[in-house]
């Protein structure tokens, strides 16, 4: 049985302003396994990107726990989460806000240069690979301005990957894309996943990309619902861990 | 200390935002060459001032202590002898001569009183006719020792002719309007008359020009000892002059010699109060001048770094999201600001050093017709050194702000692209 990336038990979050309370989510709990492509789904305003944030550590649950790679996280303090992120997290957003400053090589190894000269260097052949991987091997030198929107997208994909991580969380990665971008960069963190064993979590509003997921997890006024849509993991891949809680209901 | 990633990350936003570090850069660049100018400038402007009113004069004046003669008829208004009644005319005592009889017991102690004097040259002074054929005008005469006066008024560097140091009795040394005045040449005779009509014989030994108004023109130097003759004051002398090494601590100096000495004690700043309340103004005129151009300054760095941090607030987020740290990102814009202070000093020092030694080179003709350089221009490294700390200090504590806020950025707003 695989050991879980993230796990959530009876995790929630309500926001506070002043005596007025905002419940998002309520009692959440699920497993995400290596290499596992999730996909979230859900309205507007149902609290998936709120989620995500919690999972990805930008945030810190009112309620229940979270766990990455069997590491409790739910409390730490910002300290401790940033570094928690720059080590073990790797991030994919709407907008793919690259670096202007830097090339496309230096923005893909930006979170290794968060962890020092020697890192950086040391990941990057690795990244060199991955950006010929993605098709940008002859725009390593340019600069993110002088890249069309898919391909800025793609070198945040590989960016994400800088640091080896143990998931991935992205948030509507294609949503800022037109639909052939859109699913060039959805098949590409499909095949990085499939490839590195990484986990991805995707929030989309896009179905078709959800029914590709390995699992969809649904959610609505804050709460997972209803039988997971796509293909439901084999068990011998994911482990039985993975169906836990909110996510049978 | 500065990681990697905080130096490559500020290295390039400057370098990626040409125009605006430019800017940063061109601001800091003046504030530091008008610290430097303004300065130089008026510190050389109160140095001058303050060597025309000292030059000619001692740093401190050792004279004897006034003493108002007190009739006996007196003495109850001051509580004494109340008993007596004294029946006669009132009559106003004249004052006393006072002079110092026993100068040559004190010289060594005023030599040795403290660390800071240069010189102590002992005086006679006093008022005469100078008369040759039928011109005759007053002077003030003044009895010294050249060797040791020299060290208070510089006569012997500013000789036109003859010679100050090594003058003996019967010589004069003039200055050269006098010596215009009365047509005289080195080695003619001239003929000074005492206030009690007592007339010696001199002959000319020195023509000098000082620049000095007071010296160079109603005062003629001779010997102690012919001096003292002219005036008819024995062996006694009338002042010791001081010239310290530092004219700024002549009050401090002054203050200590008060309770050792049994003399009156006064140094420059006591006898010029006005000059040394004009500098004193003037010297806060200019630093409030240097204190609202460094704000003026760090407005200009805080605000351009604000602008920076609003164009790159997405970018922060994204960085922070990342696993950047708020310290981190705040030290980015902290480490942005002391570089372009640093940089500005880089250009503003040598502007200003520049402009300096172009307006040291600048003469004009003065009224008296001696070439000069109006600019009293001394460059201080010290200067140069405090004016770019002071620019560094500026770009740090107004890149402060901004940092903060940048190190505040919520990644979870950039990321909804709100």
């Amino acid at each position: 049985m695989a050991q879980p990336v993230v796990e959530l038990d009876r995790v929630g979050k309500t926001y506070y302003n002043g005596d007025v309370e905002t419940p998002v989510l309520f009692d959440i709990s699920f497993s995400i396994v290596p290499g596992e492509f999730v996909a979230i789904v859900g309205g507007s305003g149902s609290g998936k990107t709120t989620l995500l944030n919690l999972m990805g550590l930008l945030d810190r649950p009112t309620a229940g726990v979270i766990r990455v790679e069997s590491q409790e996280v739910s409390q730490l303090d910002e300290l401790k989460r940033a570094k928690a992120r720059r080590d073990r997290l790797g991030f994919i957003f709407q907008f793919h806000y690259l670096l202007p400053e830097f090339t496309v090589l230096e923005n893909a190894l930006m979170p290794c240069r968060m962890r020092g000269r020697e890192f950086e260097k040391s990941q990057e052949p690795r990244m060199r690979e991955l950006l010929k991987a993605v098709g940008l091997e002859d725009k390593l030198k340019v600069r993110p301005p002088q890249l069309s929107g898919g391909q800025q997208q793609r070198v945040a994909v590989v960016r994400s990957l800088a640091n080896e991580p143990a998931v991935v969380f992205a948030d509507e990665p294609t949503g800022n894309l037109d639909s052939k971008s859109g699913r060039l960069v959805f098949d590409l963190m499909k095949r990085l996943s499939r490839e590195s064993g990484t986990a991805f979590v995707m929030v989309t509003h896009d179905d078709n990309f959800a029914l590709e997921a390995d699992r969809v997890i649904r959610i609505r006024d804050g709460r997972l619902v209803g039988a997971p849509l796509g293909a439901i993991p084999s068990p011998e891949r994911l482990g039985d861990s993975i169906l836990r809680g909110g996510d049978r209901a | 200390m500065l990681s990697y990633f905080i130096r490559s990350v500020a290295f390039r936003h400057l370098r990626y935002s040409v125009s605006q570090s430019l800017l940063t850069i061109g601001v800091v660049a003046i504030s530091v060459l008008l610290i430097i100018y303004l300065r130089t400038i008026i510190g050389g402007t109160q140095q001058r001032i303050t060597q025309n009113t000292t030059g000619a004069i001692p740093h401190i004046t050792v004279e004897p202590p006034e003493r108002t003669p007190v009739g006996a008829w007196q003495l109850s208004n001051l509580g004494l002898d109340k008993d007596t009644l004294y029946v006669g005319e009132v009559v106003n005592l004249p004052k006393a001569r006072e002079v110092i009889e026993d100068w040559r017991l004190w010289l060594p102690s005023l030599d040795a009183v403290d660390p800071e004097v240069a010189t102590v040259s002992p005086i006679v002074t006093g008022q005469a006719f100078m008369n040759r054929g039928s011109r005759r005008q007053s002077v003030r005469v003044t009895g010294v020792i050249p060797e040791r006066h020299n060290g208070i008024v510089e006569i012997e560097k500013n000789l036109d002719a003859g010679r100050f140091i090594g003058m003996v009795s019967g010589d004069v040394v003039l200055g050269q309007k006098l010596a215009r005045d009365f047509g005289l040449k080195l080695r003619d005779k001239v003929r000074l008359v005492g206030p009690e009509g007592l007339t010696l014989n001199f002959s000319v030994a020195g023509i000098y020009t000082t620049g000095f108004g007071q010296v160079d023109d109603g005062q003629v130097f001779v010997t102690l000892r012919d001096g003292q003759s002219l005036l008819e004051l024995g062996g006694s002398i009338s002042s010791f002059g001081i010239k310290l090494t530092d004219l700024y601590d002549a009050e401090n100096v002054a203050r200590r010699m008060v309770p050792v000495f049994p003399f009156k004690v006064q140094s420059w700043v006591v006898q010029n109060p006005n000059l040394f309340r004009t500098l004193d103004a003037q010297g806060q005129t200019r630093d409030l001048i240097l204190i609202m151009t460094t704000i003026a300054s760090g407005f200009g760095i805080g605000s351009i770094l604000v602008m920076v941090v609003t164009s790159k607030y997405r970018e922060i987020g994204i960085l922070k999201a990342m696993g950047a740290t708020p310290g981190e990102i705040q030290s980015i814009f902290v480490l942005e600001g002391l570089l372009l202070a640093f940089i500005g000093c880089l250009v503003g020092v040598p502007l200003g050093v520049l402009l300096l030694k172009g307006l040291a080179a600048i003469r004009s003709v003065g009224p008296d017709g001696r070439v000069d350089a109006p600019f009293l221009i001394e460059i201080d490294p010290m200067l140069l050194l405090g004016a770019s700390l002071v620019a560094m200090a500026t770009g740090v504590v107004a890149s402060y702000f901004p940092a903060r806020k940048a190190g505040q950025v919520d990644p979870m707003q950039v990321i909804r692209g709100s």
